[in-house]
Parts: C-alpha cells; sequence; structure tokens
C-alpha cells in the first residue's frame, strides 16, 4: 500500500474534514483521508448530482476495509466515468454495488479490473450498465472477473449495435443470455453432454428419438422438467439446484426413465373422464411401473434412480408429499411408511408383479389409489403440482392430450437442434416420419424469419472465436442450408464452348495426371518377384563370403491420389462488381470454378462445392452446389449458374462448417479451398479484426485437425495481403492479379497444389 | 505328413447355434468353397477350428493384410547358398496336401491378390504357379473357407462380385442372449448370473452399432471380461478394461458405455 506524499496532506487543508463521517475516519486513516476528500471534492465539484456522490461516500468506507483505501477512493474515477457515459442511475449503481463486489473479491488489483471492466462496459453499452450492476452480486457468484467480461462482450457482440437487444439479453431475457451465462460459469448444460447422453439413452434401449429443449416458460423456473410425446424428448438444459457430478447424474436419471417410457409404456391411455387427481395418481403408478421393467433388465439403474428419492415418511397429508411418499415406497425397498394409502399403493404394485407387462394395472391401481385420496378429502392442486422427484418427466407424453403448444419465440433455437440431430444421425425411418410431423409447428412458429431465409433450414450452429474475450463461443454462428436456385440448364455446355481452348488443354493435363503410374520399387525386403540384379550381387556377396544384403525383391506400387477437397466460393455482394474484360467477379468465379469441378471429377478426387454469404451471425447461408457423393454434371453446375452475390462474408464460420464436411472424410489429406474477392466482414461487426482473427483461429483449429486451408483470391489490389497472411499464413494463400486468367489459372494452381 | 503340424488334435468348443455344422459339412462333401460371413468375435473362426476338427482335416490359416501380395499366398523363390529355391505359400500346401485353407477377413488383401483363388474355387480346382511354371491340381481332401465381415470397411473394401459369386455363405451374428450367456460362462468359467449380466451389458454396446460405434461388443470381448472377473477383478473394471477402452477412444462413446455398464450391473 503506498503511503501518500507528505506534501498533499497540507494542501489538503485543515477544516475540510470536520463532517466527514466517523466510518470514513475509520477507513481512510491518517494520510488516506486528504486524497478521500479530493476525490470526493472532484465528484461534488463535476455536477453528477447528490445523489452520486452520496452512494460512493457511502460506498467507500466498506470497499476501504476489503481491498484497502486506494482503491476505494479510485472507485471515484470509475464511478465518474461511468456516470458521463451511462449516466446517473449507473453511476449510482456502481458505487453501490462496488461494495458488494469488494466484499466478495477481497482483492485491490481484482477489485480495480472489476472497476475498469465497468467503465469500458458502461462505454459499449450505457443502457443496459444500471441491469447489469443491479445483478452484480449474481453474476460474481457465479463468475470470475475474466469470465465476467467475457459474458458482457458476448452480449455486446449479441446486440451488435442495437441496445433494445442489449438491454434484452443482459435483463437475462433472452435464452442466448442464460446459456452463455451458464458456459461461463463453467456449468455444462444437457446440451454440451448430448451426444453422449444420446449415446447412453440409445444404449440402454436401442431408441433414438430427437432430443429438444423444453421452451421456457412453460413452467416456472423451479419446476421444469422433461417430457415426451410425438417421438420426440423434451429436456431441460440444467435442474436448479442440481450443479457438477449432481447435475449430470439428474440429467442422466430423467434421460433414462423417459427412455423406459419410451421402451414399455406403450399406447397412450385415453382421458376419458379423469380428473387431475386422478390422472396425476395414474402417471405416478406408469412411472414406477417401466421404471420396475427397465430395473428387470438393468438392475443397475436403481443406483441412479433412487438418490433422487428423499421423501420422508411424515409430514403434512398434502397430496405433492404423499405422492412424493409413494414414489419412494414403490422404487424404495428400504423405505417403510406408516401411512396406509402409501402402503396400501405399495402393496397394490408389488401383487400385480406378475402383471407389470400390462399397462393397464396403472390405470387400475391409479384409479384405486385416486377414489381413495378423493374419500380422505385430500386437497390437490393441479396448477401448481409439479411431478417430484425432479428427474421424472411431466408425463404428457402418456395421455391423448392435445398437444397444441403456445407459439415460441425461441423456436428458431428448436429448430436448429432438430435439424441438427436429424441430420447428423442416421434414424431408423419410422421416426423419420414422426420428426418431419413435430417439425412443421416449430417452423411454422418462427415466422418473420422463415419468410426472410426464404426457405433455408438451420443446420447447425457453430462456435466463433472472440479475439477480444480470447475465447471461442460455442453455438454463436447459425449455419443456413440454402436450397440452390438452378440456373440455365445448359450453362456448362455453353461454358465449354465459350472457353473451348481453356478446356482442352485441361482435359489434357488431367488426362496425363490421372494415369496412376506403377512405380517399380527395387531392392525390397519383401515383394512378388526377384530382383535380379540384386540377387547376383547377392550370389557374389555369398560366394566372397560376404553376408549378402537380403533385400533382394521388387514390387510395384501404384501412385494414388488420397485427398477430399471442399471448394468453398464466396458470394457476397462484393462479387457483383465488374471484372476487368468483361462480366461480373462473380461470372468469372462460377466459370473457374466449374472448370476447376470438372478437373477434380476427372482426376477422381472426391470433393464438394459450396457458396456462401452472411447476413449477420444467426443467418450464414451455405448453398450445396455439389455434395461429396454426386458427379458433377449439368444439374451441379447449373446450380453453380444460380449463385448470385448477395450479403456480406463470414469466413471463419464458413470454413468451420466445410470442417465439419472434411472430417468425415478418410482421405489421407483433406484440403478446404477457398475462392474469395475479400476480406470477411458482416453487418453485426463494426471491429474489421474480429472476422478477421476469427477465420484465423478457424484455420487453425483446421489445421489442428489435419485439414488444409488455401486461400484463391482474386481482385489484386481490392485484398489487403497483410490480412490473408495473418488468416491462411504466408504459404496458405495466392492472389491472382488478373481476374480474368483465373478460369484458366484456377484449375491448373489445384492441380500444383495437389501434386 | 507335410500338413500334420496343422492338425487339429483336442475338441476346439463351439456351441452351435442353428444347423451351420450340418451346411459346413454338406458343403464339405460337394468341396463347394465356403464364405463366413458375421462381425469380428462371433464365432467364425472357432468354427472352421471346430469343423476341420469334426473332419479331421488340417486346417491353414491366413491372415489377410493390405500388403498381403498373391506371393505371399502362393509361394515365392528364396535365396539360399546354392541360388534360387522355390517355396510354396500357405494355400499351395493346402492345396498340393490336401487340407482346409482357411483365408481370415478376405477382404483386407488387395483385390488383385484374391484373384488367384479363382482358378481353385470352381469345378477346375487347378492352382498355376506362373513364376514356377507349374500347374498344381488340388488335392481332393482340399477346401477352401474364407471368412469376411460386411459391415466392417467401407465401400471401398468389397469383394468383387466375380469372387462373391463362387462362394456359398454362412451368416453368424452374436447368438441368442440365452446361448451366448452359455457360452460366455462356458469358455470363460464364470457364473451364469455373471455371464448374463455381461450379455445384458454387451446388447447395449450392440445398440450403438453405427451410431458412434462401428461394433458393438464382441462374444469374444465378453470371455475376456468374463475371465477379469473370474481372476477376481471387479465386473465394471473388467467391463473397462476389457470391453469399453478396446472399442473405442471417444469420450462420450466411453462414457455412455460405462453409464450403460452401470445400468445393466
Amino acid at each position: 500500500m503506498a503511503t501518500p506524499r507528505p506534501g498533499f496532506l497540507r494542501v489538503a487543508g485543515e477544516g475540510d474534514d470536520a463532517g466527514v463521517a466517523a466510518d470514513v475516519r475509520a477507513a481512510f486513516p491518517g494520510a488516506w483521508l486528504a486524497p478521500w476528500l479530493r476525490a470526493k471534492r472532484k465528484l461534488d465539484g463535476a455536477g453528477y448530482g447528490a445523489s452520486v456522490v452520496r452512494a460512493w461516500e457511502r460506498a467507500s468506507p466498506a470497499c476501504a476495509r476489503c481491498v484497502g483505501p486506494e482503491p476505494a477512493i479510485d472507485l471515484a474515477d470509475g464511478v465518474s466515468a461511468v456516470t458521463i457515459k451511462a449516466g446517473r442511475q449507473a453511476g449510482e449503481a456502481l458505487s453501490v454495488a462496488a461494495a458488494g463486489v469488494a466484499a466478495r473479491l477481497k482483492d485491490g488489483p481484482r477489485f480495480r479490473n472489476w472497476v475498469s471492466l465497468m467503465q469500458r462496459f458502461a462505454a459499449l453499452a450505457p443502457e443496459s450498465t444500471p441491469l447489469v450492476l443491479a445483478r452484480m452480486d449474481m453474476l460474481l457468484a457465479r463468475l470470475t472477473v475474466s469470465a465476467l467480461e467475457a459474458w458482457l462482450l458476448a452480449g455486446v457482440r449479441i446486440g451488435g449495435g442495437d441496445s433494445e437487444k442489449r438491454r434484452a439479453f443482459f435483463a437475462l431475457e433472452t435464452p442466448d443470455a442464460e446459456r452463455l451465462l451458464d458456459f461461463e460459469a463453467g456449468e455444462a448444460t444437457f446440451f454440451d453432454r448430448e451426444r453422449r447422453m444420446r449415446a447412453f439413452l440409445r444404449a440402454l434401449y436401442g431408441v433414438a428419438p430427437p432430443i429438444r429443449e423444453t421452451p421456457p416458460g412453460r413452467h416456472d423456473g423451479a419446476g421444469r422438467r422433461a417430457s415426451f410425446g410425438g417421438g420426440v424428448v423434451r429436456m431441460p438444459p440444467s435442474f436448479p439446484g442440481f450443479r457438477g457430478a449432481q447435475g449430470e447424474a439428474i440429467q442422466r436419471a430423467a434421460l433414462a426413465h423417459a427412455g423406459a417410457h419410451l421402451a414399455f409404456s406403450g399406447a397412450r391411455f385415453p382421458l376419458g373422464k379423469l380428473k387431475p387427481l386422478q390422472l396425476a395418481v395414474v402417471s405416478l403408478i406408469e412411472d414406477a411401473r417401466v421404471e420396475a421393467l427397465a430395473m428387470r433388465e438393468m438392475p443397475g439403474l436403481l443406483r441412479l434412480w433412487l438418490p433422487f428419492h428423499v421423501a420422508q415418511a411424515s409430514g403434512a397429508l398434502a397430496a405433492p408429499s404423499l405422492f412424493a411418499r409413494l414414489s419412494r415406497a414403490l422404487i424404495d425397498p428400504d423405505f417403510e411408511d406408516i401411512d396406509g394409502w402409501v402402503r396400501k399403493g405399495r402393496d397394490l404394485f408389488h401383487a400385480a408383479r406378475d402383471r407389470w407387462d400390462d399397462p393397464g394395472i396403472s390405470r387400475a391401481i391409479g384409479n384405486l389409489l385416486g377414489n381413495d385420496l378423493g374419500q380422505m378429502r385430500v386437497q390437490f392442486n393441479a396448477k401448481t403440482y409439479v411431478v417430484e422427484p425432479p428427474y421424472r418427466d411431466d408425463n404428457l407424453g402418456l395421455w391423448e392430450i392435445d398437444e397444441t403448444e403456445p407459439p415460441d419465440p425461441n423456436s428458431a433455437e428448436t429448430v436448429v437442434e432438430s435439424v441438427k440431430l436429424s441430420q447428423t444421425e442416421e434414424k431408423p425411418p419410422r421416426q423419420e416420419r414422426e420428426d418431419e410431423a413435430s417439425d412443421r409447428p416449430s417452423e411454422r412458429a418462427a415466422p418473420a424469419r422463415a419468410a426472410e431465409s426464404e426457405a433455408a433450414v438451420p443446420v447447425a450452429r457453430l462456435p466463433e472465436w472472440d479475439y477480444q474475450a480470447r475465447r471461442e463461443r460455442p453455438d454463436w454462428t447459425t449455419i443456413l442450408d440454402a436450397p440452390p436456385r438452378p440456373g440455365p440448364e445448359r450453362w456448362l455446355d455453353d461454358l465449354l464452348e465459350r472457353r473451348a481452348d481453356v478446356a482442352a488443354r485441361l482435359a489434357a493435363l488431367i488426362g496425363a495426371a490421372r494415369v496412376g503410374r506403377a512405380d517399380r520399387l527395387k531392392r525390397q525386403a519383401e515383394g512378388e518377384t526377384l530382383d535380379l540384379e540384386a540377387c547376383i550381387a547377392a550370389a557374389a556377396d555369398l560366394r566372397a563370403g560376404i553376408t549378402p544384403d537380403p533385400r533382394v525383391y521388387q514390387t510395384t506400387a501404384r501412385r494414388r491420389r488420397d485427398l477430399s477437397v471442399s471448394v468453398l466460393l464466396d458470394a457476397s455482394q462484393s462479387t457483383a462488381d465488374p471484372a476487368p474484360g468483361g462480366g461480373r467477379v462473380i461470372d468469372v468465379e462460377r466459370d473457374a470454378v466449374a472448370l476447376l469441378a470438372r478437373a477434380m471429377d476427372g482426376l477422381g478426387d472426391p470433393f464438394e462445392v459450396t457458396a456462401f454469404h452472411s447476413n449477420g451471425r444467426e443467418e450464414v447461408r451455405v448453398t450445396t452446389v455439389k455434395a461429396f457423393d454426386e458427379p458433377f454434371g449439368r444439374a451441379q453446375a447449373a446450380r453453380l449458374a444460380g449463385v448470385e452475390p448477395r450479403l456480406s462474408t463470414r469466413l471463419g464460420a464458413a470454413l468451420r462448417r466445410a470442417g465439419a464436411g472434411l472430417r468425415g472424410r478418410a482421405s489421407h489429406r483433406r484440403l478446404a479451398l477457398v475462392v474469395t474477392d475479400g476480406e470477411p466482414s458482416d453487418t453485426d461487426c463494426p471491429d474489421p479484426l474480429y472476422l478477421v482473427e476469427d477465420a484465423r483461429h478457424a484455420v487453425h483449429g483446421l489445421a489442428a485437425e489435419g485439414i488444409d486451408c488455401f486461400c484463391v483470391a482474386v481482385g489484386g489490389g481490392a485484398i489487403d495481403r497483410a490480412v490473408l497472411d495473418r488468416v491462411f499464413g504466408r504459404r496458405g494463400h495466392v492472389s491472382i492479379a488478373r481476374i480474368e486468367a483465373l478460369p484458366e489459372t484456377l484449375p491448373l494452381l489445384y492441380m500444383r497444389l495437389t501434386r | 505328413m507335410p500338413l500334420d503340424a496343422y492338425r487339429i488334435t483336442s475338441e476346439p468348443y463351439y456351441r452351435s447355434v442353428g444347423h451351420e455344422v450340418a451346411l459346413f459339412e454338406a458343403a464339405y462333401a460337394q468341396r463347394l468353397p465356403v464364405m463366413l460371413k458375421g462381425p469380428t468375435g462371433c464365432g467364425k473362426t472357432r468354427f472352421v477350428e471346430h469343423m476341420a476338427w469334426r473332419l479331421k482335416k488340417p486346417l491353414v490359416t491366413v491372415s489377410c493384410h493390405e500388403d498381403m501380395t498373391a506371393s505371399d499366398l502362393v509361394g515365392r523363390f528364396l535365396l539360399d547358398a546354392t541360388g534360387t529355391v522355390w517355396t510354396d505359400g500357405p494355400l499351395t500346401q493346402a492345396v498340393r496336401h490336401g487340407g482346409i485353407c482357411y483365408l481370415d477377413e478376405i477382404v483386407e488383401a488387395r483385390q488383385d491378390t484374391t484373384v488367384v483363388i479363382h482358378a481353385l474355387t470352381d469345378d477346375r480346382r487347378i492352382l498355376p504357379l506362373e513364376k514356377k511354371g507349374e500347374l498344381v491340381r488340388a488335392h481332393p481332401d482340399f477346401h477352401l473357407v474364407i471368412s469376411y465381415n460386411p459391415g466392417y470397411q467401407s465401400v471401398l473394401k468389397d469383394l468383387k462380385e466375380s469372387t462373391k459369386q463362387r462362394f456359398c455363405a454362412l451368416d453368424f451374428g452374436y447368438p441368442d442372449p440365452s446361448i451366448e450367456t452359455e457360452i460366455v460362462a462356458q469358455e470363460a468359467g464364470v457364473s451364469p448370473s455373471v455371464a448374463h449380466t455381461l450379455v445384458q451389458i454387451a446388447r447395449r454396446s450392440r445398440n450403438l452399432r453405427g451410431q458412434g460405434l462401428d461394433e458393438g461388443a464382441s462374444t469374444r470381448m465378453l470371455i475376456h471380461a468374463g475371465k477379469l472377473v473370474g481372476a477376481g477383478v471387479s465386473l465394471s473394471d473388467a467391463c473397462d478394461v476389457a470391453l469399453i477402452l478396446p472399442m473405442t477412444d471417444d469420450p462420450d462413446m466411453r462414457d455412455a458405455l460405462a453409464n450403460a455398464v452401470a445400468a445393466c450391473a
């Protein structure tokens, strides 16, 4: 702790400190009082209003006690800066929050970091600053200061300059905000573990239903439950109150339970004239029945489910408590309950042991028990009832209920999940149909957006790298699969006529490259035939008494091309610029890619061609011109001809998407080849460095997986070489200044690249 | 007898699951080449050994691999102090002296390698040794058996149609749970209840076939796990060591399998 120089003492003057409260004197003893007074005078004089100054006056002693007097005094500068950027309310809130933060951090440097973070944040998102400060205690309970910074920056990025969007994010009104908060807090949600959970479900029951997120707002936060029905399982991302290993265990328990329903519940029960109370009891018995059946085959499931049954054999005779006790009595062999109703339920259930295979017993037993409850005049409130223990689902899937869901504003999220699932997993055809049926309503529920994106289907959510926060944010961009709009059918024939000379030269080159030469390998340790020269030498050695070289065979080996290529065509608006030599840049690019595609087809290299453009992070549109498993013919060329310049270039997302395709290819070499005319840019990224750094990160990520990226930049002067160097590395790109030469150069370049 | 070393003297345990023994005997009687299809570790090799023992014929087994050439099957010239000496390969030995030649995982071998068996698998029953300039007529006892795992390799590795159509095929799968339990209990020397649990676990892993796992746990793996249990290893450790870790390196799949094991045990 630095001691102020003695001079300050005198300058501060006497008499000034007459009205200083006792707690301030205690917190800023001796030489610290003068700087505190000066800071106060400065705040007073700045005209922020008395409430701002008073809030700081009140907070500073508390801060000083936890983090020392100096950071507490410097807080005044932070208050000043925040008030200027974000207004009085924010300035006041900073002081109020600071007291709590200081008490939590108990560390001067970290406290200062936090103050400076809030200053920066006030400049970036002034309207949201009071909101965030008001929640600071909750935020820092879950996040470290650096994680807080990352979360704040994420919100600013999501807002993309729209203050209303930012406000919604920081008020935690959007699912993104919660999700990212979970992510920064290091808490894995169900969907982070989705792959292993799906595998678990499939392993246990051999079923693979699509898993979606339970729509928020269906229940209040505490009672969010799993759900199944219509061939779909819905899971909440997390169960409040269960974190870490427990959080994972309850998700697994919930999934195992839902799976037991899918495996054993059979047809839905008709609702008939059942009252809500009876519905609840029948559902409870059915829960126990399917669990009992599952445990017949897999006794270890008991260890998974039992820990969540915590009901005690005492307490009020209210329906929720009785239900929880009956649930426990049915699964826990060691649980003794004195209540007559619970005992009766257990005895009935176990007496029916031999008929557990029949779902009808749930109804029969449930009806009996339900009537008993009615006679006992037990209160039951269907509106507030949630199933206990929390791993059990809401049982809506058991009943013939018309499941019209309320239109849900976040359905873009769910659509992605479902499409992602249906595309990455090969499903038995039976489920595919159900899937489609259940996709439709949610697609309809994304009204405004769907029209804009012309039937483009979200296929994946990919991460993106934020160089400022130095972290990769999961599920940040949404990749839409935009169906191609085919151009003229005879386009390829026309092209081959127009560029007959180039096409002919390429054909000759390809012919030469394609014939896999058989190399004769001599002096091998193994081989089909003897290598005569080696044999003679060996025989001579033997006669001379020298140990002969044992490598006396020869063999032939054929050189094989073994690579898969993903060609990415930048189709952003800038490619509509006129090209020297006639036409637009995109026209030349298309010609070049078509000739390249013919060359690759001729060489027999598996490849895909996609065009991409983007409109913000939620709309990275990718059009498949040619997929890996189709030939390059007229239809594919026509799709290429239909690619038109639009929107912006979000290069990193396009590269990651290409990487996902290449990852599955079993080739020795995998190459992502980008044809672009400009630097990465997008509407929601005012910072030009952001997308450059993201693309660089994507290239590095792919390289780590053994996928090479190469960029062919056209248009010479328009592109900054430094940017390409930064993204692809110095040897990872080539600029072609004469655009008109591209159709010839691109295939040649490709052959050189892959020789 | 040159092939004496290849004779099987004591009965290899084999639990028949259908009438495959009778079918094989019929095919052998007509000297029709046989193809055994089925996933790895389901008992194909054991079946051939058992049949060789039943028929009292020597069994020459060749495990095929990517670098295998025709010379590896047929034979080659070797050098000795006086010059070159021809040495019969395993296939030629079986052809000359009358044994069952079993080419294990034949798709692994290059396609040009497999065509050397063509002349042996039709009514000619001859094996031309081009390099030596000899035509070997097959011994009356000679019989060719190959194994082939259809699900295991990509489309790139498939048998030529002209090769496939020379064989009778027996399809092997994992046996029914009750039979598999019996096999595991017998081979691993564990109690039927342990064997039953292992078979239940295997069923779960086979649910993941093609969905993260190339294959589920094979009967052979279950026997390994069972042997470990018999040696005093706990069931979950045994499953970890003998089933999960060898099968996959994917952390998600390992997690799912470990939890499936916990659910079954």
